[in-house]
C-alpha cells in the first residue's frame, strides 16, 4: 500500500539573489584592513598580529577593528557601520567554535555582499561547518584560510603562539584579498 | 489540505520508518510518518496555518513555518493537542536573546530544556513529579523529542556538520518537564515573568552544564549554600550580547523545597540568597562568581519527587531564557 508523507527539512534559501564575491584590489597597499573578530579565546592578540604584519610589508594603510558582543552572533550595528564605512578588506574569525566558526563565515558573506573583500580564518576541525554554511547560503566553494594543529581550535594560544599563527596565515591572506 | 513540503512515497508504513532514518531526518530512533492528515490535525489543533513563519535564524538565512514543526511534531510522536506547546518553544527559541545559531552549532553540545507552566500540564499530563526528567511520560518525551526534531530537520543543525558538538548529550535527545505548582503556595516561574496564574506559558532554556546540588543536612541556609556553590563550580561569565537578561535555573526538589517552607523561606527569598552567594567574587578556580544581573535571573522551578535531598542546576549557554504563552485556540 502507497503511503504518502512529508518532507521535514527546510529548503535551502532561495537562490535569487546569487553569491558574488566583492573585486578584489591588485594588492594591499593603500587598503584599510577591518577585522571583525569574535573573542575566542587570544584570537584577538593574534588579528592584531595580523594587521602589524600586513601593515609592514604590504603597506596597508590602517586597520579597524570591532570584536562583537559574543563569539556567534552578528556585529552590533554600530559595529557594522564603523567596518563597512572604512574598511576596504576584511578578516573575520577566529573560526574555531562550531558556532563562532559559521557565524564568522557568515560575517564574511556580509562583507562580500557589502562590496568589501573579506577572507574568513577557520581552524581545520571547523572546515566542514564553514562548508555547510557555505553551501547553505549558496556559496559553496568560497575560498577561506585555513590553519590547524598543534594549535588548539578554541584560541587558548600563548603569545608565541599568536605571533606564529599570524605569520602562517599571512600569505592566505594576502591571496583571497587581492586579484 | 495543502503544503509546501515535497511529497514522499514509500511502500507502506515501515518502509517510510526506514525512509526517514536513511535520510537522515531522525534522531537515529525510528518516528511516526507524517501523513498529510496528521500533519493538518496538527496545524489544526495549533490553530495555526502552515505558513505562519515562527521565527528565523538570521545567520543561516533560515525561517520556520508551521508546516515543518507540525511535521516534526507528528514524527515526534506529538498528540495534535501538544501541538500549541511545541509552537510556543520553537518561537520562544527562536527569540533572538534564544541565540538559537549558537546554541545550536556549539562544541560545548548545549541541549534545550522546555518547561511548562500554567493549567495546559494537567491537561496533557506534563509530567511535574516523580522522575518528571527522565522517560516513561508521553506529553514531556515528545514535545521535547519534537523540538529536537525541528532543530535537526527545520534547523539544519546536523551532527558532524552545523552541529559541531563534541561529545553531544542524551539531554539533547528530549528535555521537557512541568513546573509542579500544586506541590505549594509558592508562585509559579511563569507569574514572576509577569504571567496571570492561568495562562499558559513556556520557558526554553539553554542547558550548557547541569548539575546535581545533593544536601542533605536539614538546615534551609546549607541547602542554599550548597546550590549555590555547585553552581560556583564552574561559575557563568558575562555575555555581551545577552547581557543583564542571562539566566539560570535551579529545578528545587521537594525535599529541598520542604525544608525552606518548613523555615519560613519564599521563592523570593530563597533566590535572593542563592543570588547574593552565587555572586560572591571568584575565590579559586572550582569557586567561579556566577555573573548574575539581579535575583530575578536565579529561575525556581519547583519539580521531581519526594526521596534524595537533592535539586538540579540549568547552567545556561550563551542565550536568556526565553518565554512564549501557550496558545490553544
Amino acid at each position: 500500500m502507497s503511503l504518502i508523507t512529508l518532507d521535514p527539512t527546510n529548503p535551502a534559501p532561495g537562490d535569487d539573489a546569487p553569491f558574488r564575491m566583492a573585486p578584489r584590489p591588485a594588492s594591499l597597499k593603500g587598503q584599510t584592513l577591518g577585522i571583525v573578530a569574535n573573542g575566542l579565546g587570544r584570537s584577538e592578540v593574534m588579528f592584531d598580529a595580523l594587521a602589524e604584519q600586513l601593515t609592514k610589508w604590504d603597506d596597508l594603510a590602517g586597520s579597524v577593528k570591532v570584536v562583537k558582543p559574543s563569539v556567534a552572533v552578528p556585529p552590533w550595528p554600530e559595529q557594522w557601520d564603523e567596518i563597512t564605512s572604512q574598511a576596504t578588506v576584511a578578516v573575520t574569525g577566529f573560526g574555531g567554535c562550531g558556532s563562532c566558526s559559521t557565524r564568522s563565515m557568515r560575517d564574511a558573506l556580509d562583507l562580500e555582499a557589502a562590496g568589501i573583500p573579506a577572507v574568513c580564518i577557520v581552524h581545520e576541525a571547523l572546515v566542514p561547518a564553514v562548508e555547510a554554511l557555505c553551501r547553505l547560503l549558496g556559496a559553496d566553494g568560497y575560498p577561506f584560510v585555513v590553519c590547524g594543529y598543534p594549535l588548539n581550535p578554541t584560541g587558548t594560544w600563548d603569545s608565541d603562539e599568536c605571533a606564529a599563527l599570524a605569520t602562517q596565515v599571512l600569505d592566505g591572506v594576502r591571496q583571497r584579498l587581492t586579484a | 489540505m495543502t503544503f509546501t513540503s515535497p511529497e514522499v512515497r514509500s511502500d507502506g508504513w515501515l518502509e517510510a520508518v526506514e525512509t526517514y532514518i536513511e535520510n537522515g531526518w531522525t534522531d537515529g530512533l525510528p518516528v511516526i510518518p507524517p501523513t498529510p492528515e496528521a500533519v493538518q490535525a496538527m496545524l489544526d489543533a495549533a490553530g495555526v496555518d502552515g505558513s505562519e513563519v515562527l521565527g528565523d535564524i538570521p545567520t543561516r538565512s533560515l525561517s520556520v513555518t508551521a508546516e515543518k514543526v507540525a511535521i516534526n511534531s507528528v514524527m515526534a510522536g506529538c498528540l495534535p493537542e501538544y501541538a500549541p506547546v511545541v509552537i510556543a518553544a520553537v518561537r520562544a527559541l527562536l527569540q533572538p536573546l534564544g541565540n538559537a545559531h549558537s546554541t545550536t552549532a556549539t562544541l560545548a553540545g548545549a541541549a534545550h530544556a522546555v518547561v511548562v507552566n500554567g493549567p495546559i500540564r494537567n491537561v496533557l499530563g506534563i509530567e511535574c513529579g516523580q522522575a518528571c526528567l527522565g522517560p516513561g511520560f508521553r506529553a514531556n518525551a515528545t514535545i521535547g523529542r519534537a523540538v529536537r526534531l525541528v532543530i535537526r530537520n527545520v534547523f539544519r543543525t546536523v551532527p558532524g556538520v552545523l552541529d559541531r558538538a563534541s561529545f553531544s548529550w542524551p539531554l539533547r535527545y528530549s528535555f521537557c518537564f512541568g513546573e509542579n505548582e500544586e506541590h505549594s503556595d509558592w508562585t509559579p516561574m511563569h507569574v514572576h515573568e509577569g504571567y496571570a496564574p492561568d495562562d499558559d506559558v513556556v520557558t526554553v532554556m539553554s542547558v550548557m552544564r547541569y548539575l546535581a546540588a545533593t544536601e542533605f543536612e536539614p538546615e534551609a541556609e546549607t541547602v542554599l549554600a550548597t546550590i549555590a556553590d555547585t553552581a560556583r563550580i564552574q561559575g557563568l561569565m558575562i555575555d555581551s550580547f545577552v547581557g543583564d537578561a542571562r539566566g539560570m535555573m535551579v529545578i528545587l526538589g521537594p525535599e529541598h523545597q520542604r525544608r525552606l517552607i518548613d523555615e519560613g523561606w519564599t521563592k523570593e527569598s530563597a533566590r535572593q540568597s542563592l543570588w547574593e552567594r552565587m555572586t560572591q567574587p571568584t575565590a579559586g578556580k572550582h569557586d567561579v562568581k556566577v555573573e548574575l544581573a539581579s535575583p530575578e535571573n536565579v529561575l525556581i522551578c519547583c519539580a521531581g519527587g519526594p526521596g534524595i535531598a537533592q535539586s538540579q542546576l540549568i547552567m545556561p549557554h550563551l542565550a536568556a531564557p526565553t518565554h512564549e504563552r501557550i496558545l490553544v485556540p
